[in-house]
């Protein structure tokens, strides 16, 4: 109240200080509006503000609350009271009694109203017959009133407005009831009501009947004239005039639709920016996986620093967030991922260069397309020669290198290459494995990749619903036709096997993508397989095709994966081959380091590491050792501490294995059994340039890695270098320079994370029974409720006994007000009665007077 | 009967060996193989032989009675030889033949001779196994089922002593046959308990006589065996744990013997003398100080190859039980052990971070390994020394395990996982390495391979060749193609 009534003084003071002209009567109330009488209000004064309590009844109005109770009674005890005593009694015989409000509709009134009027009918049938007053239905010659004032005749009116005054014959029929025209009763004013109504019905019928055969008839004469019409219009074309400015602006500004609505073209930076988009996201959800579960997390918590005032709730700190692998923005606002794919971009143009260089190639190649392995074999023959070759300078030996080497990059399938007419556009699905092997043995290697893509194209699942059969049926063929050919690789066809493999790779990668789950349970069996037969002999190196399985997974997965249903059988597999299996003869070194690079390849992105990785190459560089007799160096198995096994790399010093020119591990490498002295070299420079990518790549960023490199620094120190030729000694260096790097690390002692600051406890509040010193017996629970029900009955009794007294009250009072005026009309009317009598002895009295005086 | 043991060469002999023991166990039923042949044939007196046949009522089957037993022991030198053979089916079903025949003999011949056919019998079962042609005699696996017999038991450690073969050294392969005999014979509880008995004679078994006859034969053994080759002394060791050193009188004679193989040799046998001296210090109180100078330098990574891995775990296990070993012993220990995880196949390496991480939770004070005080925040090398032989010197309480960081990254998610309580928080309970020992790599391929996932995660960039468009490795240093 207070506070409404600051505010309706506060707004009183701003009306008056904004604008006085405006309207005086703003600021005045409305007079209808509800407003309390402070003389009405009674204040309960309380003692002692209790916080928490609802007080209901610290002020009230008396007086209205009293006039409320004394309505409601009124209009119930006092009606009762006034039929105390009575035998007549109101019934409510209405059509809808029960009905009030919003639910006397118009009929239920309308029904009402004419069963009143029927009733009253009935009722003054005879008495009523000459109440003028009754608002009867009046008829003038049998029709109602109204009726005739819809029949007017205006016209007759127009005359009478012409002589103003009724003729004769006028009055005759209307003054005074007419020609004896007798008021008729209602049965036949009903009667001739309807026999009206059908008549103007009738005429209406008529009417439209009418109307309906004009407009046929109208319509029939339209129909021959309308090839009249016809003409005229068209020569009206022909004639008009020619248009004018107007007419052409308008022409123009009328718009009309010119073709249907089609999604925009997309331009071809905005396609590279959805594929960028794509790849960012596909990259994301990647780095994603990655991680273990809970990884990130831990990444998140390294904090140098932690304010006390941190409330830990997932904002950063400035500097945070300084990996710049992660999702970042850089200071033009770009995504750090985008500078990623900038350069990815940039390798890929170098490949498309260098795919383009190769193509020129092809087409020099491609005449000459069986003479490949007759290169093979000369590429051999070119090294024996480079053996023999002493005296040949170090300057030309690049020189015989390249050609070689360009020779090595062979044709790749690309749809550059003259479209080959020899293969049918369709070819049907093979039934069995035999059927496919038959098909592809019809056609060269290049001819080969053409006919598995037309089989891909001809079987896509989109086109046929069993082609999904058909499509998985093929990578598992694919898959043993990949075993068929490498199972008996021979040194003259491996590297034809290899290329192939190279151009089935994006195909397998196609045919992969077509259904996933299927093509990799497909391949997951496969593995499977084969380790069951590896786990039969683990000493010895599988076949040469798991190793190209191991690469289709790399090829084919994302291998970055912290858990991999394919990538991860594989991890174990080729550990368990790189810790097993020993290590005896060139095919076994070939396929070990194979392997290792493999491995490297699956966690390049996740710096995943194997342990196995590193003992093999430990291996390598172990047996590249001269060793003496007793000299024992330690070393991991499979590879032997002494034995002819423990040096089988160690080379004596001669001018031929200084010759050597740089050379990759060959594909001959992994079907040869005879070590050669140049494999000897190739195989420790390869392991030396292994090494170092791991160092480099793999371990440059793990804390702790310095022990995986302590053991290397121990073999390199007794690595001799004198037989090896300059590229040897090259990456030897490399390899140390990076492995001292690593072992040299320094590194923080382990300390947890910080723990994010724990929350205070939030106290929640113990609520106690208040103790209210009444004494009250402790009960069962049945007794209590009862107790209680029986107190709610006093209190209840005592405010109906309360009820009850002021309802004796109200009636006391209602009779003594009748009392009050039955005596007061008592009172009125002795006195009326004295009044009578006092007159009546008053002309009494003067007749007698009279009477005396005449006496006298 | 005579044609099938001449012309076996040309049928199996496995089949033939069915047979003749169903032959001669049916003979052997209806007496026909006779027992006075026996005698017979040692007399050589015919007439003899026919009065006792008349004695005997069975006159007539003399003659049979003699040819009979004639090709019965023309069966067994064949089954002999056949036990002695390189063909493991051969070998076990010759024995399995033997054995019948034993039961057999012993059960339908009468009793009236000395008894001692059957142990005769085991005799030559026995020697033959010791000479057999392979090192390990091909029979064993099958000789074992009996050995859990009581009374073969017993009678073959009567038997044992004899048939010793004259030097370990000279004939190792001899030496090695006799000990693999010895480690079939089972005195444990268990075969006690189960009271088999091959030739159903009950109560003929007294475990302190042949407790008595097992003393007897290591005595054999020991004297025997000095300066023999490594792999005989390595089986001398296992049967010393397994067999015999329960049940020796006087084991305290052994601490020379250990001491010597533990000094003398590493890997292995060095492994095996230490569980020898660590049962001797649990039941006859020797005290041998440098015991955990010699433990921790038994883990070095050959260790993962050699067949005792798992005996090396759980002695190590039960050394570093005590909380009362000074810390920067058992800081070396879990410093050494993760060093080797990082070198390790994959089960081992699972292994051995859980044995750090048992470690850890024993001995409270090596929380600083992995919880560095706050002051000492500042990089520095590892302090751990790796060549120090002595767990003591090697710094490796100022260390911290570093290697457990590295494993996080181990390709193999159990591997990594195992090791991420260093960045989280140390379980609860140690974890129970019995389950662990007993993995094989091909198990956790097993179980990888089973995990069924249906998120084959594809690479989205798609290769042009061998090469993968990002990070290639294989083709920078294969040239393939």
């Amino acid at each position: 109240m207070g506070f409404k009534t600051k505010k309706s003084s506060a707004d009183a003071v701003y009306a008056k200080k904004s604008i006085k002209s405006s309207n005086p009567f703003d600021s005045a109330t409305a007079q209808s509006a509800k407003r309390v009488n402070p003389f009405d209000v009674h204040v309960n004064k309380e003692k002692f503000k209790i916080l928490g309590r609802i007080c209901k009844h610290d002020r009230g109005m008396p007086g209205v609350s009293r006039a409320k109770a004394l309505q409601k009674r009124s209009q119930t005890l006092g009606k009762q009271y006034a039929v105390k005593n009575k035998t007549n009694k109101f019934v409510d015989n209405r059509i809808g009694k029960h009905l009030s409000g919003d639910q006397l509709t118009e009929s239920v009134m309308n029904a009402r109203f004419l069963s009143e009027k029927l009733s009253q009918i009935r009722a003054s049938n005879k008495t009523e017959k000459f109440n003028l007053n009754d608002d009867e239905l009046l008829t003038h010659r049998g029709q109602t009133l109204e009726e005739i004032e819809q029949y007017r005749d205006e016209r007759s009116d127009d005359e009478e407005m012409d002589d103003e005054r009724l003729d004769a014959e006028y009055t005759a029929a209307a003054h005074f009831g007419g020609e004896g025209d007798k008021p008729q009763d209602r049965q036949t004013a009903i009667e001739e009501m309807i026999s009206e109504q059908k008549r103007r019905k009738n005429e209406i019928a008529k009417d439209k009947d009418e109307v309906y055969d004009l407009t046929e008839k109208l319509d029939a004469n339209y129909k021959q004239l309308l090839g009249l019409v016809n003409k005229a219009t068209e020569d009206e074309q022909r004639e008009k005039p020619p248009p004018d400015a107007y007419d052409k602006l308008l022409k123009e500004m009328i718009f009309e639709p010119r073709g249907s609505v089609t999604d925009k073209l997309i331009k071809p930076e905005e396609l590279a920016k959805q594929e960028a988009a794509r790849l960012e996201k596909l990259e994301n959800e990647r780095l994603r996986r990655m991680k273990a579960d809970g990884e990130e997390q831990e990444a998140n918590v390294q904090v140098t620093h932690r304010s006390a005032d941190d409330l830990d709730d997932g904002y950063f700190m400035a500097g945070a967030e300084d990996d710049d692998d992660m999702l970042a923005y850089d200071l033009e606002g770009n995504l750090g991922t985008h500078l990623n794919h900038k350069k990815q971009a940039a390798d890929k143009d170098d490949n498309d260069a260098a795919d383009s260089e190769d193509d020129d190639d092809d087409d020099e190649e491609d005449e000459d397309g069986e003479e490949e392995e007759e290169e093979s074999d000369s590429e051999v023959d070119n090294l024996s020669d480079l053996k023999e070759s002493e005296s040949e300078s170090e300057a030309e030996e690049p020189a015989t290198k390249q050609p070689a080497k360009s020779k090595g990059k062979t044709p790749k399938a690309n749809s550059a290459t003259p479209i080959d007419t020899s293969i049918p556009y369709t070819i049907k699905m093979p039934k069995t494995y035999d059927d496919f092997s038959e098909l592809l043995a019809k056609y060269t290697a290049t001819q080969q990749v053409t006919v598995v893509e037309r089989i891909i194209k001809c079987n896509d699942p989109k086109l046929e619903g069993v082609n999904r059969e058909h499509v998985v049926k093929l990578f598992a063929f694919l898959l043993q036709y990949i075993k068929d050919m490498f199972e008996d690789a021979s040194e003259q066809d491996i590297q034809a096997h290899f290329q192939l493999v190279a151009q089935l790779m994006p195909l397998l990668y196609d045919l992969a993508h077509l259904n996933p789950e299927r093509m990799s349970n497909t391949l997951l069996d496969v593995l499977k397989e084969k380790y069951g037969d590896y786990r039969k002999n683990q000493k010895a190196y599988p076949t040469l095709e798991t190793l190209i399985y191991f690469k289709i997974v790399s090829n084919l997965y994302s291998t970055s994966d912290f858990h991999h249903p394919v990538a991860t059988p594989s991890y174990i597999y080729m550990q368990h081959i790189l810790s097993r299996a020993r290590v005896r003869t060139r095919q076994d070194i070939a396929m070990g380091l194979f392997i290792v690079s493999i491995a490297l390849e699956f966690g390049a992105s996740s710096k995943r590491l194997l342990p196995a990785v590193f003992n093999f190459l430990q291996g390598i560089v172990h047996m590249a050792i001269p060793k003496r007799e007793g000299d024992k160096l330690e070393i991991v198995p499979p590879f032997e501490r002494d034995g002819p096994f423990s040096k089988l790399l160690a080379i004596a010093a001669s001018k031929t294995s200084k010759a050597l020119a740089a050379q990759e591990m060959q594909a001959a490498d992994l079907v040869t059994h005879t070590i050669t002295e140049d494999f000897k070299v190739r195989a420790l420079d390869t392991a030396l340039r292994l090494i170092k990518y791991c160092m480099e790549e793999l371990l440059g960023e793990h804390v702790g890695a310095g022990c995986l490199a302590t053991p290397f620094l121990a073999l390199f120190e007794r690595l001799s270098l004198e037989p090896y030729p300059e590229h040897v000694h090259q990456h030897y260096a490399e390899a140390k320079t990076a492995l001292e790097r690593v072992a040299a690390k320094k590194m923080k002692p382990l300390a947890p994370p910080d723990r994010k600051p724990k929350a205070l406890r939030l106290l929640e509040p113990r609520f106690e029974v208040v103790y209210d010193d009444k004494r009250r017996p402790k009960m069962s629970k049945q007794k209590e409720e009862r107790a209680k029900l029986l107190h709610k009955i006093k209190r209840e009794k005592k405010g109906a006994i309360r009820e009850i007294r002021r309802d004796t009250a109200f009636v006391q009072d209602l009779k003594l007000k009748q009392q009050l005026e039955s005596d007061k009309e008592r009172q009125e009317k002795v006195k009326r009665i004295y009044q009578e009598a006092s007159m009546q002895q008053g002309e009494l009295n003067e007749l007698a007077r009279a009477k005396k005086r005449k006496k006298f | 009967m005579q044609h099938l043991l001449q012309d076996d060469e040309s049928c199996p002999q496995v089949g033939l060996m069915h047979t003749v023991e169903v032959i001669f166990k049916n003979l052997l039923k209806r007496q026909c193989v006779y027992p006075a042949a026996e005698e017979q044939s040692k007399s050589t007196k015919k007439s003899k032989a026919k009065a006792k046949a008349k004695i005997n009522t069975k006159a007539a089957e003399a003659g049979p009675n003699d040819k009979c037993f004639e090709l019965y022991n023309k069966t067994w030198s064949r089954l002999l030889v056949c036990l002695a053979g390189a063909n493991k089916e051969e070998a076990s079903v010759a024995l399995k033949v033997c054995m019948q025949l034993i039961l057999a003999e012993a059960k339908h011949l009468s009793h009236d001779n000395d008894g001692n056919r059957p142990r005769k019998r085991l005799r030559s079962i026995l020697a033959a196994l010791v000479e057999s042609e392979t090192a390990p005699a091909l029979a064993l696996p099958a000789f074992e089922k009996y050995a859990r017999c009581l009374d073969l038991l017993q009678l073959c450690y009567e038997l044992l002593p004899e048939l010793m073969p004259t030097s370990f050294v000279d004939t190792p392969n001899q030496a090695l046959n006799y000990l693999g005999i010895v480690n079939t014979l089972d005195l444990g509880k268990s075969v006690l308990a189960e009271q088999q008995y091959h030739m159903g004679v009950e109560g003929s078994f007294d475990l302190e006589t042949t407790q008595k006859l097992l003393n007897e034969v290591w005595r054999g053994i020991i004297d025997s065996c000095s300066g023999v080759e490594e792999k005989v002394h390595r089986q001398v060791l296992v049967v010393l744990l397994e067999r015999i050193l329960p049940h020796l009188e006087n084991p305290i004679l052994l601490t020379d013997f250990l001491l010597d193989s533990l000094h003398q040799f590493d890997g292995p046998i060095a492994l095996l003398a230490l569980q020898g001296i660590f049962s001797l210090m649990q039941k006859q109180n020797i005290t041998y100080p440098d015991v955990y100078k010699k433990l921790y330098n038994m883990f070095y990574p050959r260790m993962f190859y050699n067949k005792y891995k798992a005996r090396l775990f759980y002695l190590a296990d039960i050394f570093l039980t005590s909380t009362h070993l000074p810390e920067n012993l058992v800081a070396a220990f879990a410093k050494r052990m993760a060093r080797l995880a990082l070198r390790s196949p994959t089960e081992d390496a699972i292994i051995l971070i859980r044995f750090v991480c048992n470690l850890l939770l024993r001995h409270t004070g090596l929380k600083r390994l992995i919880c560095a005080s706050a002051a000492a925040t500042v990089e520095i090398a590892d302090p751990f020394d790796d060549t120090e032989l002595d767990p003591v010197r090697t710094g490796a309480i100022n260390s911290s395990l570093w290697e457990l960081v590295v494993l996080q990254k181990h390709a193999v998610p159990e591997v990594a996982n195992a090791a991420r309580f260093v960045s989280k928080s140390l379980p609860v309970m140690e974890f129970d390495l019995g389950q662990l020992l007993e993995m094989k790599e091909s198990d956790i391929f097993d179980e990888e391979v089973k995990k069924v996932s249906k998120q084959f995660m594809l690479s989205y960039e798609r290769p042009k060749n061998l090469a993968l468009p990002k990070h290639d490795v294989v083709t920078k240093f294969f040239d393939l193609i």
